[in-house]
């Protein structure tokens, strides 16, 4: 009786010494499960088994198995490794498909699931031998389970960490990319392309946000559609990723059109733009790392976006500059540019732009051989708008002084031409005279402008008649003007508010009362002297601030 | 700057674009123009050649996503052939073998468009 039990325990020692180095051999889970399969089957000639590993969540999951069809194991009872002998379902289901016996796969730190196996052939029971057989089977087992499952692990971990070092990649290619675009259009074409291609996403959009209107940079969905959904949608409540529920709940409208996945591009937490993803194509919910993933290119396509706007800005004010640098030249020589000299009279100018064009305007011409037009104004509002007004004005002026007409009458006539030329608010304080050098004298005609001061005998004059300021209406109330008999020693200064106005570091005007103290005080000096004198005053009272408005000046001096 | 060029050609009803070089975030507009271009003339049967490609990033995979539903909802595919192992690895990586089909051989890939119509 022993011989024959001899032989079978060599056999037995034989296939497990076969099935120990088979299994050891690889390190592929199914491999390994199949293989104890097969072994049981053939040593304990068993025709139905199967083998089910804990899984995550501490349940039971059927990995391998043979003689059972699909839909038999579909039905296998969700029970833990703990208890599975005492829970009625799966009493049921070995009850049903005539399971035998199980065996549970522990190794030394785990249980790792269960070996069940079904009717032997020809109907028998298992006995104490076989199941001490498939005892040993599923120890030497268990440690092939476990060496596979850890490089299953390793394995999945490998390829997280080649996905991630991949993202990597493509953040660093793109960051270099990104600094060398200075176009909108194509920093949101690749923004795109990487992260569709990357997520395996097939619906998206991104979109921009200036000044409070949209920019839609790409799309696939419909425009009509999106336009719609972005409007009602205020762009500052999105500040971090939106997804799932909360999508749901509140931008229930990017649901409908198939977006799951709403990501902000900001600068300094501010909200500049969004990306719209739509479902994966492989059907993989987004994981904290993919949405890392693509706020990290948001924020870099954002800033690029945000610097080929500037850097449009720029252009934009560069070459606006260079026109305003164009009417700036022009304007110059609508400025006298060598100023006649006088038998009796010394006149002296000075004009200073507060920008690149300004409003401020001044005039002497030589009408004939004894008589001399000066002139002086302000145009309202400053630019290029109040250049052209005043370039009209002094064509107005070049073309009525020629018709030696009587200066009140001309003023009638060129406020008449000013009114139908300005548009509403526009208007120029003028003020002009004409200088006889024969008889010393000046007629003049002040419309609205800062009264001239006639320093005389240590006391000041204003030179206040005239009328209203030219451009507000048509002439009805018709100029006055006055005539000055002019005598050795008097100055008449000329000036613009730019000088009364001028501002100190401290922000006080220089101020009338300043004005006609400094020049009260001016003696003994050649028009030049006097113009430079005042104007080095004003340039010292106002040292360090910004020239707010235009200066211009006109001094007359009588020899 | 790394060189990229892409080529046409038809087989049949069958386009196939030759990739060669590096399709990169620089490149892919230009891909991205073979595609439109494609489109606009109505050839949505398209095999994609990489047997020249070097090197292929994600800005690259990008433009076969945002072309493939156009072409398979015009009865049409993006197909891809002749993939060096590298450039494989990293749409393996990504998850593109369960969306698109990959062949050993352009010609398969002509056949299985063929073998459709």
């Amino acid at each position: 009786m022993q011989y024959p039990d001899k032989n079978a325990a060599l056999r037995n020692l034989s296939a497990l010494v076969d099935f120990s180095n088979l299994i050891n051999s690889s390190l592929d889970l199914n491999f390994t499960l199949n293989n104890m399969l097969l072994t049981c089957f053939s040593k304990l000639l068993a025709t139905k088994g199967l083998i089910a590993l804990n899984s995550n969540n501490n349940s039971l999951e059927v990995k391998t198995f043979k003689g059972f069809s699909k839909d038999i194991i579909s039905q296998f009872p969700n029970v833990s490794i703990d208890d599975f002998e005492n829970n009625p379902d799966f009493k049921n289901f070995a009850e049903e498909n005539n399971i035998r016996i199980c065996q549970k796969i522990v190794s030394s730190n785990n249980k790792l699931g269960v070996l069940c196996l079904g009717q032997r052939m020809g109907g028998s029971l298992y006995d104490e031998d076989d199941k001490s057989f498939l005892q040993t089977i599923v120890n030497i087992g268990a440690t092939a389970i476990e060496n596979s499952q850890i490089v299953e692990e390793l394995k999945s971990v490998n390829k997280r960490l080649d996905a991630k070092v991949n993202q990597l990649g493509s953040l660093f290619d793109l960051s270099k990319e990104f600094s060398g675009i200075l176009k909108v259009e194509m920093v949101g074409k690749l923004l795109v392309f990487s992260i569709i291609g990357q997520l395996l996403v097939s619906k998206f959009a991104v979109v921009t946000c200036e000044n409070n209107s949209y920019r839609i940079l790409e799309t696939k969905i419909p425009e009509e559609k999106l336009k719609g959904i972005i409007k009602d949608c205020n762009l500052n409540k999105i500040t971090s990723p939106i997804r799932g529920d909360e999508l749901n709940k509140e931008f229930e409208d990017f649901r409908k059109v198939g977006i799951e996945l709403v990501i902000p591009m900001t600068i300094k937490s501010e909200t500049k733009g969004l990306i719209l993803l739509g479902r994966r194509k492989n059907e993989v919910e987004y994981t904290q790392s993919d949405i890392e993933f693509v706020s990290s290119v948001g924020s870099l396509a954002i800033i690029s976006i945000e610097n080929a706007r500037l850097f449009e800005e720029a252009i934009e004010k560069q070459r606006l500059e260079k026109d305003l640098e164009i009417a700036r030249n022009i304007q110059r020589n609508l400025l006298p540019g060598r100023i006649p000299q006088l038998k009796n009279f010394e006149i002296a100018a000075f004009n200073k732009s507060a920008r690149q064009v300004g409003g401020d305007y001044y005039d002497v011409v030589t009408l004939d051989d004894h008589r001399t037009l000066i002139a002086i104004a302000d145009v309202s509002g400053k630019g290029v708008q109040a250049a052209l007004l005043m370039a009209n004005l002094q064509a107005f002026l070049k073309s009525i002084c020629k018709q030696n007409i009587p200066i009140n009458e001309a003023s009638n006539l060129i406020n008449d031409l000013v009114s139908e030329n300005t548009t509403m608010g526009s208007f120029i304080t003028f003020f002009w005279g004409i200088i006889d050098d024969e008889a010393r004298t000046l007629t003049y005609v002040n419309a609205g402008h800062n009264p001239p001061l006639l320093v005389r005998d240590n006391e000041i004059i204003k030179l206040r008649i005239g009328g209203m300021i030219l451009g507000v209406m048509s002439t009805t109330i018709p100029y006055e003007s006055e005539e000055i008999e002019l005598r050795k020693g008097d100055r008449i200064y000329l000036f613009t508010d730019g000088i009364t106005e001028a501002m100190s570091m401290d922000n006080e005007e220089f101020s009338d009362e300043k004005l006609e103290d400094f020049v009260l005080n001016q003696k003994d000096l050649s028009a030049d002297e006097l113009i430079n004198s005042l104007m080095k005053e004003v340039r010292n009272y106002t040292a360090g601030a910004d020239q707010s408005d235009d200066i211009t000046s006109l001094i007359l001096k009588v020899n | 700057m790394a060189d990229f060029n892409v080529q046409v050609r038809g087989v049949g009803h069958v386009s196939i674009v030759d990739l060669k070089g590096y399709l990169d975030a620089h490149t892919a507009p230009e891909l991205e123009s073979t595609f439109n271009k494609l489109i606009e003339a109505s050839n949505y049967k398209v095999v994609v050649n990489f047997d020249e490609l070097a090197y292929i990033s994600s800005a690259g995979l990008g433009v076969f996503m945002a072309y493939v539903e156009t072409m398979r909802e015009n009865n049409g595919d993006i197909k891809f052939a002749n993939m060096k192992d590298n450039v494989y690895s990293i749409f393996d990586l990504l998850g593109f073998p369960m969306l698109y089909e990959f062949f050993k051989d352009e010609v398969e890939a002509i056949e299985k468009f063929n073998n459709q119509d």
